[in-house]
C-alpha cells in the first residue's frame, strides 16, 4: 500500500473535467473574476502524464464579480476545435423578502437576489492555440443548465427558456420550453434552431455517432437521436433497461470505435451494446447483480474492455469486490472480493482497473484478470476519475 | 403517515403498489429536473396528477437527483441545478390547475445525496440559497424550502457540510435513507431514522424496493412523529 500526495493541476474548477473522445486529453475549465469581467481558462491535459498540453484564456467582459459562470468544454470528434459553452448567471436585482423560518416558525425579513442567465459560446483551436469569441446568445432568461455535443462541423446545444410567472397558458398548451440549436463550429449564429422534445437538458449522457448525429440517453431508458443535418429527433426505447424502478440508477453511454454504443444501468443490473445503425438493436446484453451504490458518485460502475470482449463491474451488494463477464456469452468469467464495497470502477489507459471506495485505502488497482495489484491512500474524496 | 417515493410515473405504479400494500399512500415523492436518470413528474404533470388523485394520495413531494459528481462541485453548478429544479416545479404548477402549493406555505424541496457522494459547501450553499430565495410564480411568498435526502452516517461529507451552512442555507429537514428495516405501508417500523447533529430528520425511507424485495416500483417512507409529510407537498385538490 502507498500514500498518494496529490499534485493539483487546477483549482476552483468551474465544472467537472471532460475527456476527449479518444480519452487522450482531459479538459479543465476555471473561472477567475478580474477587473473587467470573468477570465475563462481552458487547460488541456495529457491524460497519461497529466502534463499541460495546451492552455488559453478569454475574458468575458461586463460580467460582475458576484456572477456565476458555468463552463462546459465540448470536444468535437474529427476536429481540432474545442467548444466552450458558457452559462452566465448574474444578479438582476435585490428585493426585501419576508419568509417563515421553518425551524422557528418566526417571520424573518431579509434581502434576496434575483438571478438571470444566458449562454455564450467560445471556441478553442488546438492547432493555433487561439480562442474565438465569446459570442453571447440572445436566450435570456434561460436556465443555466444545458446539454451539448459536437461533431466535426457543428455544435449541438440544448437549452431551456426559464419559465416565468405569466407562462401558465403556454405551458398548459404543452409548448416546449426547450430548444435544440445547431451552431457551425466557430460561429455564434445558429444555422438551425427549433423546439426540442422533453426532458429538459439536465445532465443526461450524450455521445456523437460516427455519422455526426448525436444520441442522448434520457430517463435512463430511451435514446433520442438528433440528426445533425435536419435537427429532427427520433426516439428508441432500450428494452433491456426496462421500466423505471423506485430508485433511479446511474446511467452511462459511450461511443465505441466500431460505431457501437455501450450503455450501463447498474441499478437494473444490466449493460448493453447496441447498434445505432440498426435502430439501437441490442447486440450484447450482460446482466449482473446490482452493486451496493448504484446511483451515488462516481457514476462509472461498469466498464467495457478496449477490445469489447469483457465487462468489468462492481461486485454484488452482498459481497462487494469486482466481477468480470464474458460479453459474448454473458457469463461470469472471474470475480474477486476481499469484502470491500467499491463505489466506482474505471479502466486506465494502461489496462489497469481502478476501483474507488469511501474509506482508505480509497484507491485499489487490479489487473485485467482481477488480480489485486496494490492500493493507495488519499485524503481526497473521489467523485470521478478522468 | 406513510407514503411512496418513486422514479417511475405514478400512473405506471399506483395500481401495483395498492395491490401489494392494500392501502392508499398519504403522499408521493416524485423526481424533478435535474434528475437525468428518472421519469420526471414535470414531463407529464397532468397524467401524473390524475394518477396521484386516483391513487388516494393526492399529495406530491419534490426531489431532484442530479448527476452525483456535481454535488461536490462549484457554486455555479449548485445554482444551475437549483435554478432548473425551481423552474421545473413552476412548470408543473402552471401545467395543472388544481395543483396547489401547501396551505402552510412550505414546499419542501429535497436534494438527493447518495451514500457514496460527497457534498461540497460551495454546491450546497448556492443550491440552498437559490431555492430559498426563489420568487415562486411571482407570489412573493417564497414557499420553497431546501432539504437534504442523505445517509447521515455515510463517511462522505453530508451532515458536516450542512452544519457549516448559515441562515436560509440551513436545510429545513433531513430525509434519511437509513436504517432500512423494511415494513409495509400500513405497519411501518417504530421511528428510528438516522440523524445529523444539527438538522432534524423529518422523513425516513424505511423500505427500499431492492433491499426489501418489494415488487411494486416504490420505496416506503414515513414522517417523524408529529410531522405530516403531506403538508409539505404539492396538493392535487381535485381530479384534473
Amino acid at each position: 500500500m502507498s500514500s498518494l500526495s496529490p499534485v493539483p493541476v487546477a483549482l476552483r474548477l468551474a465544472a467537472a473535467p471532460v475527456s476527449s473522445p479518444d480519452q487522450d486529453v482531459t479538459a479543465l475549465a476555471t473561472v477567475d473574476m478580474v477587473h473587467d469581467g470573468a477570465k475563462i481558462t481552458l487547460t488541456l491535459l495529457d491524460a497519461t502524464s497529466a502534463a499541460v498540453a495546451r492552455q488559453a484564456s478569454v475574458i468575458v467582459t461586463g460580467v460582475p464579480g458576484d456572477a456565476n459562470v458555468l463552463v462546459t468544454p465540448v470536444f468535437a470528434p474529427g476536429s481540432a476545435i474545442v467548444s466552450l459553452v458558457l452559462a452566465i448567471t448574474i444578479p438582476a436585482g435585490k428585493r426585501l423578502v419576508r419568509k417563515v423560518d421553518a425551524r422557528t416558525g418566526s417571520l424573518t425579513t431579509r434581502w434576496a437576489t434575483t438571478w438571470r442567465s444566458h449562454h455564450a459560446l467560445a471556441y478553442f483551436d488546438q492547432g493555433s492555440g487561439a480562442i474565438t469569441g465569446p459570442f453571447h446568445l440572445p436566450d435570456e432568461p434561460s436556465l443555466a443548465l444545458s446539454t451539448s455535443a459536437a461533431n466535426s462541423s457543428d455544435l449541438l446545444l440544448w437549452t431551456t427558456r426559464e419559465p416565468q410567472p405569466g407562462d401558465r397558458t403556454e405551458i398548459r398548451a404543452q409548448a416546449s420550453l426547450s430548444r435544440l440549436s445547431v451552431f457551425p463550429l466557430g460561429s455564434g449564429t445558429a444555422r438551425w434552431s427549433g423546439p426540442a422534445p422533453a426532458p429538459w437538458p439536465g445532465g443526461e449522457p450524450v455521445v456523437t455517432l460516427p455519422n455526426g448525429d448525436v444520441a442522448r440517453l434520457v430517463r435512463g431508458s430511451h435514446v433520442q437521436v438528433c440528426s445533425s443535418r435536419t435537427g429532427e429527433v427520433t426516439e428508441q426505447g432500450i428494452a433491456a433497461f426496462g421500466p423505471a424502478r423506485a430508485k433511479p440508477s446511474a446511467v452511462t453511454m459511450q461511443a465505441r470505435p466500431d460505431g457501437a454504443v455501450f450503455m450501463t444501468k447498474p441499478g437494473a443490473g444490466v449493460a448493453v451494446i447496441a447498434d445505432p445503425a440498426q435502430e439501437y438493436r441490442t447486440t450484447a446484453r450482460i446482466q449482473f447483480p446490482v452493486p451496493a451504490s448504484p446511483l451515488g458518485a462516481p457514476w462509472s460502475k461498469a466498464v467495457l474492455s478496449p477490445v469489447g470482449d469483457t465487462l468489468y463491474v462492481l461486485g454484488p451488494a452482498a459481497t462487494g469486490g469486482l466481477c468480470a463477464y464474458d460479453v459474448r456469452s454473458g457469463r461470469l468469467a472471474a470475480s474477486y472480493s476481499e469484502g470491500r464495497q467499491y463505489a466506482g470502477l474505471y479502466q486506465l489507459p494502461s489496462g489497469t482497473l481502478l476501483a474507488v471506495r469511501a474509506e482508505n485505502p480509497r484507491l485499489a488497482y487490479f489487473s485485467s484478470g482481477l488480480s489485486p495489484l496494490g492500493t493507495a491512500d488519499t485524503n481526497l474524496h473521489v467523485s470521478a476519475v478522468f | 403517515m406513510t407514503g411512496y417515493d418513486t422514479a417511475s410515473p405514478i400512473q405506471d405504479t399506483y395500481a401495483s403498489a395498492h395491490a401489494e400494500f392494500g392501502a392508499d399512500p398519504a403522499f408521493w415523492i416524485r423526481y424533478f429536473t435535474p434528475s437525468p436518470a428518472a421519469y420526471l413528474f414535470s414531463d407529464d404533470t397532468l397524467t401524473e396528477s390524475r394518477a396521484a388523485w386516483d391513487s388516494g394520495g393526492p399529495n406530491v413531494g419534490c426531489v431532484s437527483a442530479p448527476i452525483q459528481s456535481r454535488l461536490s462541485g462549484s457554486a455555479a453548478e449548485g445554482q444551475a441545478d437549483a435554478q432548473a429544479y425551481a423552474a421545473s416545479m413552476l412548470a408543473a404548477y402552471h401545467a395543472v390547475g388544481p395543483l396547489d402549493l401547501p396551505s402552510n406555505g412550505q414546499l419542501y424541496c429535497w436534494l438527493d445525496q447518495e451514500y457514496s457522494t460527497p457534498l461540497s459547501s460551495s454546491y450546497w450553499n448556492a443550491w440552498a440559497n437559490y431555492i430559498a430565495e426563489y420568487d415562486f410564480a411571482g407570489l412573493g411568498t417564497y414557499p420553497l424550502y431546501p432539504c437534504l435526502y442523505c445517509d447521515p452516517y455515510s463517511p462522505y461529507p453530508n451532515c458536516s457540510t450542512i452544519a457549516k451552512a448559515h441562515g436560509v442555507n440551513v436545510p429545513s429537514a433531513i430525509w434519511s435513507s437509513e436504517p432500512e428495516p423494511c415494513g409495509s405501508l400500513t405497519s411501518p417500523p417504530r421511528w428510528n431514522a438516522d440523524v445529523c447533529q444539527t438538522v432534524p430528520t423529518k422523513l425516513w425511507q424505511f423500505g427500499e424496493q431492492g433491499a426489501c424485495n418489494y415488487s411494486a416500483n416504490v420505496d416506503l417512507d414515513v414522517g417523524a412523529p408529529g410531522f405530516v409529510t403531506a403538508s409539505y407537498c404539492f396538493r392535487v385538490k381535485s381530479r384534473p
